[in-house]
């Protein structure tokens, strides 16, 4: 009898879980479907209808926003800051997060603390002092230098992280290593950096999002229409669009901006799930 | 630490034992030099920034000491931004937790929703929050928004209300946009979690009979520990910190119903002009993510596991 | 081994970038910078008139810029002391700042000077009542250009369909807000979210109605008591009487303004508080026929001691700044931007009105008739200063206003909250003071 019971709850216990998961799923995947629909129509038709679908997909959004915002620009602006700013933050971040994590010395902990205590001031009060000191330097309004501010401002996740992955490494791994007379450097070039591939990838992957869509220091930093990168276009747009009230305009500009982001998740949703699940907790 | 690279006491010891140092401070080099001057130093000078009356938009200021900081505890402004920011952390944070831990579970079964939601439950971080705040404006809009057509569709029309606009719903209405958006981080996080559980503690638990309310609640809590923990500290964060949403759906009213201490601090800074104050805010609102996120590591520093038999 | 070339190459890379798109942040020693907030107008027309001065004045180069946020650039630029030679910061940055900071110049000894063309001095071919806006301690350090106009708009061929009439008082306010309910249009819609809007379409308007420009005057000039005088108090109740007849639209109170200008232009409200800007800011969302957006000042009070055809303005300045380097031309051009020929085509072109005497002669909109002769009748102008002087009283003056228009306060909560803002902004030493100038 008590196994009847049993075997009735489970099911019931799964056919709860089933619909709690699809209720989530719809919540996520509803938005984001009528946000593209959206963006195909006219202002007027969205706010005539606008639950249904467009009557006629007027791409001209899309022209409008890619012209209007100069996206094309601000698009190969986005892209060139991300990928620079992961080519210079992996490996820094990577060299840091190993010493953290295998080679201890005095007041390590303070550092690292240091690192993780950044992650929590609001940045737009930062804003300011930085601003000043990128003109010292001579790199306001430059691509270089807001990589450059980029990439200090995304050590401390990225080092937080990989400092948890290369925890998991074995010990006599580095020793063989050594013993065949590689020294500190050699070994983490050849052999530990290889073996947390998944995490620099998740890390990697995680980061590009974050930059893509980064906007407050972009917004200071930089002030020329050459320089601009995507989230500022899209910005403008809003702005733009608010004072003409093209409501279909800045949803396809918004579509434009989620796209890559989704995609390059969509490509690496496994990856994302599995190795971030395999590695990043045992910091 | 069993793993760490050891030091060594003898004369070629202590010869590689410099080599160890250099190797250390190489590498270590390029991460702190980038960390410190760009993001060190400037923190410090706002801190700095939190002694002065400063309008902003020149360098002309005034020293005032602690000035700021004992306008600040008497500012009745700010406490109640505060309590918004603590309401959403105990009530946010409780459902997000409880559905993130009911989530985490079923999404490790088979079967056609868990595999879809596999795919999709980080899409809500993942995209920007100027998407999130347009979308979910448009759901909770009076007129023709989701919400209150479904609401009226089923009949229910008294329940539609001017959700943001109401002092009384605004808060919560945004409370819901803020789970939303946070439920896919601790999914990740918590499945993550469940993983590290060996498989053979979890069948041993199911074949001494323990139901799934109670191996939750015996096995799978306890050995979630040190993630739970992880997970609360990330709500203290999001919680305390959270201001884009915020302000891009209700800019912290109506009436100050959904201001939060960073959206005051954006209010004194960009709009009031007193820049000094609103440093001061930071460095308050700074200093209790600390406290509580320390109050956290420390009230959950005792993992039920150890101890306990199996 | 092949890490490190990647990594400085990765280094070298973003900075060659960077510095191959280093646009100077000061530009070349003889241009002059020139920031625009781009707005509903543009800045198309800013740089056509750059052009056009450039051939006047060879050798001369000037660089104009902007965006909708322009202000949040603006900023880090004032503070590390290079900011541009000649700006229009927008709404967003705080101007007075900048006066009390002394990072913008007064500029009285220009205006005293020839204008661009025609006889006399620059000044008098400002309209007074605009150019006193900028005005503090008995200096000028901001000038106006376009302005626009505050007041309600209605749909004059809704109106005429019905046979309603714009009211011109209460009673008739009352009257055909009933019957625009009964026809199951929502009377009177507003933009919640920004409750600016109210204060200067419905609060100020009727106080100053009842108790003449005094009671507003007095209000913005921080007289002690004037937040709560009979005739603002009359006013929150007239508010509370809409709002208990159901005669403002329901959900108007979470409305942005383009949600609740989307209501009007698209029929389900009827009436709305707006500037002149509103026909600029819908323009894409207009029904092709079918629909002109007239302008009517709001309804007096019967019986009031205002003057009925007072009007009330709005001013965007713009401003030198101290540290800016080509001071004599950025003057020069906009004294050009300003002179008469230029003010009419700005105003055939975007369709508001300009600073500029003379310059409503030229073609206006449909939409601006109205407006423009409201302006030349009006025997008293004025304007929401104190949000600017005051940035913190305006904010909670605006938080009670919505507080009020939702009914969550009554009007006499509202004038308490009001007063003691005011009482706070009165005993803030560090607050320079002002007082609105009226001839």
């Amino acid at each position: 009898m008590r196994l009847r019971w049993h075997g009735v709850a489970r099911r019931a216990g799964a056919a709860v879980v089933t619909v709690l998961l699809s209720v989530f799923a719809l919540t996520v995947i509803l938005p984001l479907v009528w946000m593209v629909l959206t963006s195909f129509k006219s202002s007027h038709e969205i706010f005539a209808s606008p639950w249904g679908l467009p009557p006629a997909p007027r791409w001209d959004n899309y022209v409008q926003a890619w012209r209007e915002a100069g996206i094309a620009q601000c698009f190969g602006n986005s892209v060139i800051v991300t990928l620079a700013t992961l080519a210079a933050l992996l490996p820094i971040g990577a060299m840091a997060a190993y010493v953290f994590a295998r080679y201890p010395f005095r007041g390590a902990r303070w550092l690292f603390g240091a690192f993780l205590g950044g992650m929590t001031f609001p940045l737009f009060l930062t804003i300011v002092p930085l601003f000043l000191l990128l003109a010292d330097l001579g790199l306001s309004d430059s691509l270089g230098g807001l990589t450059l501010v980029y990439v200090a401002y995304s050590l401390p996740f990225t080092v937080f992280v990989l400092t948890g992955f290369f925890r998991t490494l074995p010990a006599d791994l580095l020793e063989a290593a050594m013993m065949d007379g590689c020294g500190h450097a050699a070994a983490f070039w050849r052999v530990m950096l290889p073996l947390v591939k998944p995490g620099l990838v998740v890390v990697g992957i995680f980061n590009a999002i974050g930059l893509w869509n980064e906007y407050p220091l972009a917004l200071v930093l930089l002030s020329s229409d050459e320089v601009r990168t995507l989230p500022l276009g899209v910005a403008n747009l809003m702005m733009v669009e608010h004072y003409q009230s093209d409501w279909g305009a800045l949803f396809a500009g918004l579509v434009i901006v989620m796209a890559p982001v989704l995609g390059l998740y969509w490509a690496f949703r496994d990856r994302i799930h599995d190795t971030m699940v395999a590695g990043a907790l045992k910091g | 630490m069993a793993h760490a690279v050891p030091r060594r006491r003898s004369e070629a010891g202590r010869a590689r034992g410099v080599q160890r140092g250099a190797f250390v401070a190489a590498f270590l080099l390029p991460a702190t030099a980038l960390y410190v001057l760009f993001v060190m130093w400037p923190v410090a000078q706002a801190f700095i920034f939190s002694l002065y009356r400063w309008r902003g938009v020149s360098m002309e200021r005034t020293f005032t000491g602690l000035g700021n900081f004992a306008q600040l505890v008497a500012d009745p402004v700010f406490l109640r931004a505060l309590s918004h920011n603590l309401a959403l952390l105990f009530f946010g944070g409780a459902v997000i937790l409880c559905v993130a831990i009911a989530v985490s579970h079923a999404i490790h079964t088979e079967g056609r929703a868990a595999r879809a939601l596999r795919a999709v439950y980080l899409f809500p971080q993942v995209i920007s929050m100027v998407v999130v705040a347009v979308l979910w404006s448009f759901v909770y809009n009076p007129s023709f928004g989701v919400l209150n057509g479904t609401l009226r569709a089923a009949g229910l029309g008294h329940w539609a209300l001017d959700w943001l606009g109401s002092s009384r719903t605004a808060l919560p209405a945004v409370g819901v946009v803020f789970v939303w958006h946070a439920l896919g981080f601790h999914i990740m996080l918590l499945s993550a979690g469940l993983r590290t559980i060996p498989v053979e503690v979890t069948e041993a638990a199911v074949l001494d009979g323990a139901a799934g309310l109670q191996r939750l609640r015996s096995v799978t809590l306890p050995m979630l520990w040190p993630v739970l923990r992880v997970s609360m500290v990330y709500l203290v964060i999001g919680s305390l910190n959270t201001f884009a949403l915020v302000y891009l759906m209700t800019v912290g009213g109506p009436d100050r119903s959904t201001e939060v201490m960073l959206t005051y601090l954006y209010e004194h800074g960009f709009k009031h002009s007193e820049f000094g104050y609103a440093t001061a805010l930071a460095v308050a609102n700074f200093g209790i993510v600390m406290l509580l996120s320390g109050a956290v590591m420390a009230a959950m520093r005792r993992d039920p596991t150890e101890g306990s038999p199996a | 081994m092949r890490w490190w070339v990647c990594l400085v190459a990765g280094v070298l890379l973003s900075a060659g970038c960077g510095r191959a798109r280093h646009a100077p942040e000061r530009g070349a020693s003889s241009e002059v910078e020139v920031a625009v907030f781009k707005g509903g107008y543009g800045i198309d027309f800013f740089e056509k008139a750059a052009r056009e001065y450039e051939a006047k004045h060879p050798g001369v180069k000037i660089k104009v810029w902007g965006n909708p946020r322009v202000w949040e650039q603006l900023r880090p630029r004032f503070v590390a002391g290079s900011p541009p030679d000649l700006c229009y910061p927008g709404w967003g940055l705080d101007h007075w700042s900048l006066v009390y900071d002394k990072q913008v110049i007064a500029l009285d000894e220009y205006l005293d000077g020839p204008p661009e063309d025609g006889t006399g001095t620059w000044r008098e071919t400002f309209e007074p009542s605009l150019l006193r806006l900028g005005q503090y301690e008995g200096k000028t350090y901001m000038l106006p250009y376009f302005y626009s106009i505050n007041g309600w708009w209605y749909d004059r061929f809704l109106f005429e369909k019905h046979g309603w009439t714009p009211p011109r008082t209460w009673s008739e306010l009352l009257g055909v807000c009933a019957k625009i309910k009964a026809a199951g249009i929502a009377p009177i819609t507003f933009q919640g979210k920004y409750p600016a809007y109210t204060v200067s379409g419905f609060l100020f308007p009727w106080a100053a109605s009842i108790g003449g420009q005094k009671a507003v005057d007095d209000a913005q000039s921080l007289v002690p008591g004037a937040w709560k005088s009979p005739a603002m108090l009359e006013a929150a109740r007239r508010i509370k009487e809409l709002r208990d007849r159901g005669y403002f639209q329901a959900g108007a109170n979470g409305m942005s303004h383009t949600e609740a200008q989307m209501e009007f232009v698209q029929g389900r409200a009827a009436m709305i508080p707006c500037g002149t800007w509103l026909h600029s800011e819908m323009r894409n969302q207009l029904p092709p026929s079918g629909f002109e957006m007239r302008f009517f000042l709001p309804p007096v009070i019967d019986g009031g001691k205002g003057d009925a055809t007072a009007v009330c303005i709005g001013i965007e300045p713009w401003m030198v700044p101290a540290k800016g380097r080509m001071r004599e031309h950025a003057i020069g051009y906009y004294r050009y931007l300003t002179s008469l020929p230029k003010a009419k085509e700005f105003v055939e072109q975007k369709g508001t009105l300009m600073a500029i005497k003379g310059s409503d002669n030229a073609k206006l909109p449909p939409h601006l008739v109205g407006a423009a002769d409201a302006f030349r009748r009006a025997k008293t102008v004025w304007s929401v200063e104190y949000v600017q002087w005051y940035p913190k009283l305006g904010t909670a003056t605006q938080n009670a206003m919505a507080a009020l228009m939702n009914g969550e306060i009554t009007p006499e909560a509202f004038c308490q909250r009001c007063e003691e803002a005011a009482e706070q902004a009165r005993n803030d030493a560090t607050l320079p003071k002002h007082r609105v100038q009226r001839d």
